[in-house]
């Protein structure tokens, strides 16, 4: 896979970022650009014909373990991040009556 | 002694799990305890690393030290593992009385400890990067704790914004790895210019350099730091802009400064002018702000300008000046944070027109207030002092360059005249907390910053293995300086600050969207780009 897929992929969060003005639509585009960024990682490590790496497998031809490893942590950072900002989201919704960052940061001020 | 840097993150950590498990109050007092085995356990390594370097590495897991996790403490990290310690016992001096029920609240910044130490020593740019994440999350409970409308949206603002930044860090770590095959970052300081694609190293620059300058606010990406800073509690604002910030600007001195020093990019005149303008826009919202703590987190903002300008610099007493003044900055922001808490709980209000007579009635508190207020707008005798002059040794015959100083310095001390207009007036009866630990946590910080303005030689030698005494402080130019400073700062304040113009108002009441501040965010890469590979 081509790692200009990834950086599209990536590129569609931050635009998304720019220009969505709903609060929910900037949570999915951090996890979009945070798809992206393991997917760029990830293809890094791997080459065609590489196996699973596993300790002992030493002559074989295997794929770089380390991005994978790395990745599944941040994939683990990910959700956290996604779940405590859907819940920022759902408070913010029943103090403004609105997840819209127009309402909500004009709100009270 | 061996595992001592593991504890350092591991002794906050078990705490904090114990007071949350426990809910009894006597559980509580365990943050004291680990507090007190910290600050052993940190003077305990100090003196075995001095008969004893190897100590300053360890490695995890018995691998191969290339690809292995480990942590490694040099001087800059051992300064801000002592600054840490230090601010956290006495933040959690401050807030102890009044949240000793709330042990989740206590959970989260005792937990909040130990990740920070962990940033501090870890040598592996991932890991790097996990603590920045788990940082961001912790700050983002601790911001919206109050569970008020504003502390949600300053959140969410905060964690929104600090991620998309984190992100793009990560993608520079990807770089770095793919050309590398390491991410160990005393490997990297080595091998920096040892690479076959010259251009995706300088994009990996520009990554990671974007990622953290949101992180530490600066120029165009502040635009989360005062909104975070207004609404959380006073304990954590002082935590916020006393340690949280100067967590990205160590990042920013270990992996600018540090691991790229090689590759020569040649960028600390452009971190030069970046600090200044940092400075100077923060001094300018902080003059028009009416709210005591927008007042203070603005100053936050322009103070990490100062230090950009005294890291950034070629010289080594002004490195020297930028990392004292990070922790100066660290010890007066937190006594003014603090004191302005007590006058906002006294009075009940924020309004600095409205608050009246603090003096008067709460004279200890306010003669801290002084302190601090001496100590950041720099006076001699006080800690401000010191870093400022040093910060200034660098460009002391470039006209340019003293011009932008002194307009910050005025600056500066034009909105402390301000700040300080709450002093006066008539006895006002107030509420007060009976809580000899607040103020005797206040105590120790003002004690702090005159000792350090004082007796800086020792100090600077200990510290930084540094001999300060180019700074004088009975030198008479300074004092001049300084009261010239004061006498324009009246004028200013007088007859522009005060009388409220237009311009002022507006500049007041900008706000940014959450979209233009991403914009922002694109512009300044694509800026720092335009300036790495088309100079």
């Amino acid at each position: 896979m081509n790692p200009i897929l990834s950086f599209i992929v990536i590129l569609i969060g931050v635009y998304g970022l720019a220009t969505s003005k709903n609060i929910i639509k900037s949570v999915f585009c951090v996890t979009i650009i945070e798809a992206g960024t393991i997917l760029l990682f990830l293809n890094f490590g791997v080459y065609e014909g590489g196996l699973i790496p596993i300790l002992n497998a030493i002559g074989i031809e295997i794929v770089d373990p380390l991005p994978q490893a790395l990745m599944i942590t941040t994939i683990v950072i990910g959700s956290t991040i996604t779940s405590l900002a859907l819940m920022l989201c759902i408070k913010i919704f029943h103090h403004y009556g609105s997840i819209e960052w127009k309402v909500v940061l004009k709100g009270d001020k | 002694m061996f595992l001592a840097p593991v504890l350092f993150v591991f002794i906050p950590i078990i705490a904090s799990l114990v007071v949350y498990l426990f809910k009894h109050k006597l559980a509580s007092y365990i943050l004291f305890a680990a507090q007190i085995a910290l600050f052993v356990l940190f003077a305990l390594y100090i003196q075995a690393l001095e008969t004893n370097p190897e100590l300053s590495l360890i490695v995890f897991g018995g691998w191969d030290e290339m690809f292995a996790i480990s942590f490694y403490n040099d001087r800059l990290s051992l300064i801000f593992i002592g600054l840490t310690i230090f601010m956290w016992t006495i933040l959690m001096m401050y807030t102890f009385k009044t949240n000793q029920r709330e042990n989740k609240f206590l959970f989260f910044l005792m937990f909040l400890q130990g990740i920070f130490l962990g940033l501090i020593q870890t040598n592996d740019l991932f890991n790097l990067f996990v603590f920045l994440e788990l940082m961001t999350v912790l700050i983002t409970i601790l911001i919206s704790y109050k569970k008020t409308g504003p502390s949600f949206r300053a959140g969410i603002y905060y964690l929104l914004l600090n991620t998309v930044g984190a992100m793009f860090f990560l993608i520079g770590i990807i770089m770095i790895y793919y050309v590398y095959g390491t991410i160990n970052i005393q490997y990297l300081i080595q091998n920096i210019d040892l690479h076959s694609d010259e251009n995706l190293i300088k994009l990996a620059f520009v990554m990671m350099m974007s990622g953290i300058s949101i992180k530490a606010a600066f120029f165009p990406l502040f635009t989360w730091l005062p909104k975070a800073h207004g609404v959380a509690q006073t304990s954590i604002s002082a935590l916020l802009s006393g340690l949280a910030v100067k967590g990205a600007l160590y990042m920013f001195i270990r992996i600018y400064l540090e691991m790229f020093s090689k590759a020569n990019y040649n960028m600390s005149e452009f971190f030069f002018y970046l600090g200044a303008t940092t400075a100077i826009v923060g001094v300018t919202f902080a003059l028009t702000q009416k709210d005591l703590k927008q007042v203070l987190a603005y100053h936050t903002v322009s103070q990490i300008g100062i230090m950009v300008m005294g890291v950034s610099s070629v010289s080594d007493l002004s490195y020297v000046g930028g990392l004292m003044h990070i922790m100066n900055h660290a010890l007066f922001k937190s006594l003014l944070f603090l004191g302005a808490g007590l006058v906002i709980y006294g009075y009940q209000t924020k309004k600095i027109y409205e608050i009246r007579g603090v003096f008067k009635s709460m004279p200890w508190t306010s003669i801290l207030l002084i302190i601090g207020m001496l100590s950041i707008s720099g006076a001699p005798l006080f800690n401000g002092f010191v870093s400022k002059t040093l910060v200034k040794y660098d460009f002391k015959g470039d006209l340019l360059k003293m011009v932008l100083f002194t307009i910050i310095n005025i600056g500066t001390v034009t909105s402390f005249i301000k700040f300080s207009q709450i002093l006066y007036g008539p006895k006002v009866d107030v509420m007060k907390r009976k809580d000899a630990l607040q103020i005797l946590s206040m105590t120790i910080l003002g004690i702090g910053c005159i000792a350090i303005g004082i007796f800086y030689i020792p100090f600077g030698e200990f510290v930084f293995g540094k001999d300060l005494s180019y700074v004088k402080i009975f030198d008479i130019r300074q004092w001049i300086d300084y009261i010239t400073y004061v006498m324009a700062g009246m004028i200013l304040y007088r007859y522009v600050i005060q009388r409220d113009f237009k311009p002022l108002r507006l500049i007041r009441e900008w706000t940014i969207t959450f979209e233009n501040a991403n914009y922002m965010f694109i512009l300044y890469m694509v800026f720092i780009s335009f300036f790495m590979f088309f100079r």
